[in-house]
């Protein structure tokens, strides 16, 4: 394991919207797939995953369902909406566009 | 739009199923830990360590709790509700004073929406289910003969079908009218306003029947229509209990006997301007059973209303050419009947269309502007009770400044204070709000029956434009009520606020208090200088001699409805109906006669030597009574005699004429003994023989109308029986046993009717009444806010300067010293206010001068007692505080800062 940052304000909406557009899934999941991803490398606190997901619900860029987990427990599942697809694509452009500058600035000579 | 849906059905879930929420967030997040915990322990770790391992993890659970709900959106909406739980709890705590507030914005607010309620109904909202309100009008006829101006609203039959066939610029002229006459027979025989219409009327409509039809432009036809009768709403619920097996029915309706063909819908009203219509009949149907068939071609008989419909897309003034067009046409058509018409080239007749209101069109009366009026003074006397309370409740926050200034301190932002101040005022306007729309709903039912007689059905509660109005309203009270207040307290500065003894917030605070109560001073005059002049001007109605006495006097008048009398069986019924009412107890006498003021009036042409048109000289009414009408009424005999017994149909021609017909016929010469030949230029010569004093019968302020008086003998036609009737007490006390005795002498179907003078009277004096009465309840509602305003200043401004008091009281300041301290502070302000009130009052009374009768809207009397009034409620809100002071000890108030 590397080192370790922890996340940039307001990314955290964003990393979620991408993970989630994957499959179906629950907060569990989507945190150990982060997790995964980043190698290990963003330090993110599990809870603080929750209020963001309530936050994007409530925006109605995911939904949530009730349903069965692998283990066979009831989980609740977070599923991309359309609208949530779109705020993914407008976020992931801006993003891209951010890091395209900061990159451009540091690489002056 | 979509996705604010949404997330508005989020929070509400959130809102509302608040349990189920917090349930689903503890099993995810148990979910959460039990996964993590369960993959640890797949990885070797033992149970309880991969339990604490997995909450080290997740971080504090309670914290992401709270952090999730506020995700949830509710954080406004607790803080909100904590913020008014606080509120309720601070006003409940002062329970007076909250309920001074309450009062006074409920006064103001209900007063607004009962006013609000009558001037839409009277000039803005149109009948309802109207369609096309704004190409529909009312028409006028406006002519000049003998070069006096004359406008009318009411016009024969012909000259409907004159202007329905003349014009092309209309897809609807309809003819109607609404009149009291007795519906049903025997027991159930009421007096009701009935609807004469055209069928075209109800195209103006989008009602549907509730039950059967309308009645067609088939059954409306010349000359006799159809007797078809359709019920409304109303009528058909209190008087055949809503049944549906009244089709068919037979319902009499004054002479006519009509067949029930359908009910009105609910709500339907027609023009909505004389009463709420008991039925509608066709025009032909029943003119032709009141009249017979002359109806239709005379041009005499002026009694409906026309309302015409533009086609879409034609212009107004369009519209009008060609009604006046049809006018001419019409007015030449009448002349070659009648040449009494005059020509057209003199009368120019002149078309117009004025919108559907009567009150917005040519002959508008005071009704309207005086009811303007009232509501722009309800919605001053609100502005004076927010006032009041912005005041008290600016007096409450600067008592918890320190409060405020604490919680700054500890942290609580602004926002979230000025958020609880604004909650007071919202929670106070909308208490007031409500109880004011309770009180306009039970209490203002008064005040509508005066200016909407016709409207019973008009409701507070069940009228959304009213509703709105008041909420409006409300939102506006809360806002004028919060601002002070909330900018006093942006501007609490918390050292100041902190240092014991006086701030410099005293001094704002007491600045803007002075401010308000300036304000409240200057409207009070506003108010109290229209009270005066209202009052002054009713006083000066109300003792104007109409020529008669009107309270002592009753009025009986039979309908014969259809039963055919024979001049010899009319002149057996008068004759029994006199007799009959002279001998009744209580009654010291009676007469027949043929006018009666403000409701039927005679006119007929005059003749003297020596003056080319009569009628240039002014109008005059024919009046004609059997001997004792003069003592009947009240009317005296200025010089000369009255008639008596002796004046029999074959003796000599004679009649009293009034005094001012006398100077305006023979000016400078004695009246006694000249001729005037009435009805024809060559009838015989009449004799005046008396001068009776100025009668006032149809308007009371036109000073060319005049009256004169023959015997009925020499009437020349039996009388209609009616009958004026003097009373030895109570006249009012007075109505029922006389129209129960002269009933017994009616034949058949007819009835009797009896009023008593003023009931005729009062209708005319009810703007200047109720503008009295109006402007001096809100002039005293507001001088009342504004004595308690000027007390409540003085008292905390003698409370906050009581140590200076004390130390002049100590230094050897005399009793007279310190009062004159107090009263002086008050009075000054109080002065300011007259002066700025005054004018005001003069700048603005010109608008009033058209209400006014005989009374200058300048008159120092009023202008004097309003000031003079205030000065005196200066001193008396004064009193208590100053006598405070005066007991004051001085060692005492030294010692408690």
């Amino acid at each position: 394991m590397g080192e370790r940052f922890d996340l940039p304000q307001g990314t955290l909406d964003l990393l979620i919207l991408r993970v989630v557009a994957l499959q179906p899934m629950h907060g569990w999941a989507i945190s150990e797939r982060l997790h995964e991803v980043s190698h290990a490398t963003l330090t993110i606190p599990q809870g603080s995953l929750y209020p963001a997901l309530h936050r994007l619900e409530r925006r109605g860029w995911i939904e949530a369902e009730w349903g069965e987990s692998e283990n066979n427990r009831r989980a609740k599942f977070y599923r991309l909406t359309a609208s949530g697809r779109q705020q993914l694509a407008r976020e992931t452009a801006a993003w891209k566009k951010l890091t395209t500058a900061v990159e451009l600035v540091l690489a002056m000579r | 739009m979509h996705r604010i849906a949404s997330e508005l059905r989020y929070r509400l879930r959130a809102l509302l199923r608040n349990g189920e929420m917090e349930a689903e967030l503890d099993d995810e997040l148990r979910f959460h830990l039990d996964r993590h915990a369960e993959k640890l322990m797949a990885a070797g770790l033992p149970r309880r360590e991969a339990e604490r391992q997995a909450r080290i993890a997740f971080g504090g659970v309670a914290r992401i709790k709270e952090d999730a709900r506020a995700a949830w959106g509710l954080a406004l909406f607790e803080t909100t509700l904590q913020d008014l739980r606080c509120t309720v709890r601070a006003l409940r705590k002062r329970r007076d004073l909250t309920f001074g507030i309450v009062a006074t914005l409920a006064l103001g607010i209900g007063a607004n929406a009962t006013m609000f309620g009558i001037v839409d109904r009277l000039l803005v909202r149109a009948p309802a289910t109207m369609l096309d309100p704004e190409r529909v009008h009312r028409v006028y006829l406006h002519t000049s003969p003998d070069g006096e101006a004359a406008t009318d609203r009411n016009l024969a039959f012909p000259r409907y079908l004159d202007v329905a066939r003349g014009t092309s610029s209309f897809d609807v002229v309809a003819a109607f009218q609404t009149r009291q006459v007795g519906v049903g027979e025997g027991a159930t025989l009421r007096e009701v306003p009935v609807t004469v219409a055209s069928a075209a009327f109800f195209d103006l409509f989008a009602a549907r029947p509730a039950l059967g039809r309308f009645f067609t432009a088939a059954e409306d036809v010349v000359p006799e229509g159809s007797p078809v009768v359709v019920l409304g709403h109303a009528f058909w619920q209190s008087h055949f209990g809503g049944r549906r097996d009244v089709l068919g029915q037979p319902l009499r309706v004054d002479r006519l006997t009509a067949t029930i063909v359908g009910v009105a819908p609910e709500g339907f009203v027609g023009m909505a301007d004389q009463g709420v219509p008991a039925a509608y009949v066709p025009i032909t149907a029943f003119a032709h059973s009141l009249r017979g068939p002359d109806y239709a071609g005379g041009y005499g008989w002026s009694w409906l209303e026309l309302v015409a419909r533009r086609k879409p897309g034609v212009p107004l003034a369009t519209a009008e050419a060609d009604l006046t067009q049809a006018l001419g046409r019409s007015w030449r058509a009448a002349a070659e009947q009648d040449p009494g018409w005059g020509s057209a080239e003199d009368a120019r007749p002149r078309g117009e269309l004025a919108p559907v209101h009567v009150q917005r069109g040519p002959d508008a009366t005071a009704d309207s502007r005086v009811a303007t009026w009232i509501a722009g003074v309800a919605l001053v006397a609100l502005l004076v009770a927010c006032a009041n309370v912005a005041n008290l409740l600016l007096a409450r926050a600067h008592g918890r400044r320190r409060e405020i200034a604490m919680r700054i301190a500890l942290g609580v932002s602004r926002g979230r204070l000025l958020r609880h101040l604004a909650m007071e005022s919202l929670v106070l306007a909308l208490l007031g709000g409500g109880a004011g729309l309770l009180l306009a709903e039970w209490g203002g039912g008064a005040l509508r029956r005066l200016f909407l007689p016709e409207e019973a059905a008009a409701v507070v509660l069940a009228d959304g434009r009213t509703l709105l109005f008041a909420g409006g309203l409300t939102l506006l009270v809360a806002l004028l009520t919060g601002l002070l207040p909330i900018l006093h307290s942006r501007r609490t500065d918390l050292a100041d606020a902190f240092r014991a003894g006086m701030g410099e917030g005293q001094d704002r605070r007491s600045r803007a208090s002075a401010g308000l109560l300036v304000l409240q001073t200057t409207l009070s005059v506003l108010l109290l200088v229209g009270a005066g002049l209202f009052v002054r001007s009713l006083h000066n109605l109300l003792s104007l001699r109409l020529g008669y006495d009107v309270d002592p006097v009753l009025f009986a008048a039979a309908n014969p409805r259809g039963v055919e009398l024979s001049d010899a069986e009319t002149a057996g019924l008068n004759r029994r109906l006199l007799a009959a009412a002279q001998a009744m107890p209580g009654v010291r006498s009676a007469a027949l006669a043929a006018s009666v003021p403000f409701w039927s009036n005679e006119g007929r042409g005059l003749w003297v030597e020596g003056i080319d048109e009569v009628g240039k000289r002014g109008s005059f009414v024919l009046q004609a009574a059997t001997p004792g009408y003069f003592e009947t009424l009240g009317t005296r005999i200025l010089r000369g005699r009255a008639f008596d017994e002796r004046d029999g149909e074959r003796s000599p021609r004679v009649v009293v004429v009034s005094d001012g017909m006398a100077r305006a016929l023979w000016p400078g010469r004695d009246p006694l003994g000249r001729c005037l030949r009435i009805g024809e230029p060559d009838a015989p010569c009449t004799t005046v023989i008396g001068i009776a004093e100025h009668v006032r019968s149809r308007d009371l302020f036109d000073a060319r109308e005049h009256s004169y008086t023959i015997p009925a003998s020499q009437y020349g036609s039996p009388m209609y029986p009616q009958l004026f009737v003097r009373a030895e007490g109570d006249a009012a006390a007075l109505v029922e046993p006389l129209r129960r005795r002269l009933q017994r002498e009616m034949p058949g179907a007819a009835y009797v009717r009896v009023l008593t003078l003023r009931s005729l009277v009062d209708p005319n004096l009810r703007a200047w009444r109720f503008g009295a009465v109006m402007f001096t309840a809100f002039g005293g509602l507001t001088l009342a806010l504004a004595a308690i305003g000027l007390y409540s200043l003085l008292e905390v401004s003698a409370a906050r300067r009581r140590r200076e008091l004390g130390v002049r009281v100590a230094l050897g300041a005399s009793t007279r010293d310190v009062v004159r301290l107090i009263v002086t502070h008050g009075l000054r302000l109080v002065l300011l206010g007259v002066a700025l009130g005054g004018a005001l009052a003069l700048w603005a009374a010109p608008s009033l001068e058209s209400l006014m009768v005989h009374e200058s809207v300048r008159d120092p009397l009023v202008y004097g007692v309003v000031a003079a009034l205030l000065l005196a409620a200066a001193l008396l809100a004064s009193i208590a505080p100053a006598w405070r002071a005066l007991r004051l000890d001085p060692t005492l108030a030294l010692r408690a800062d």
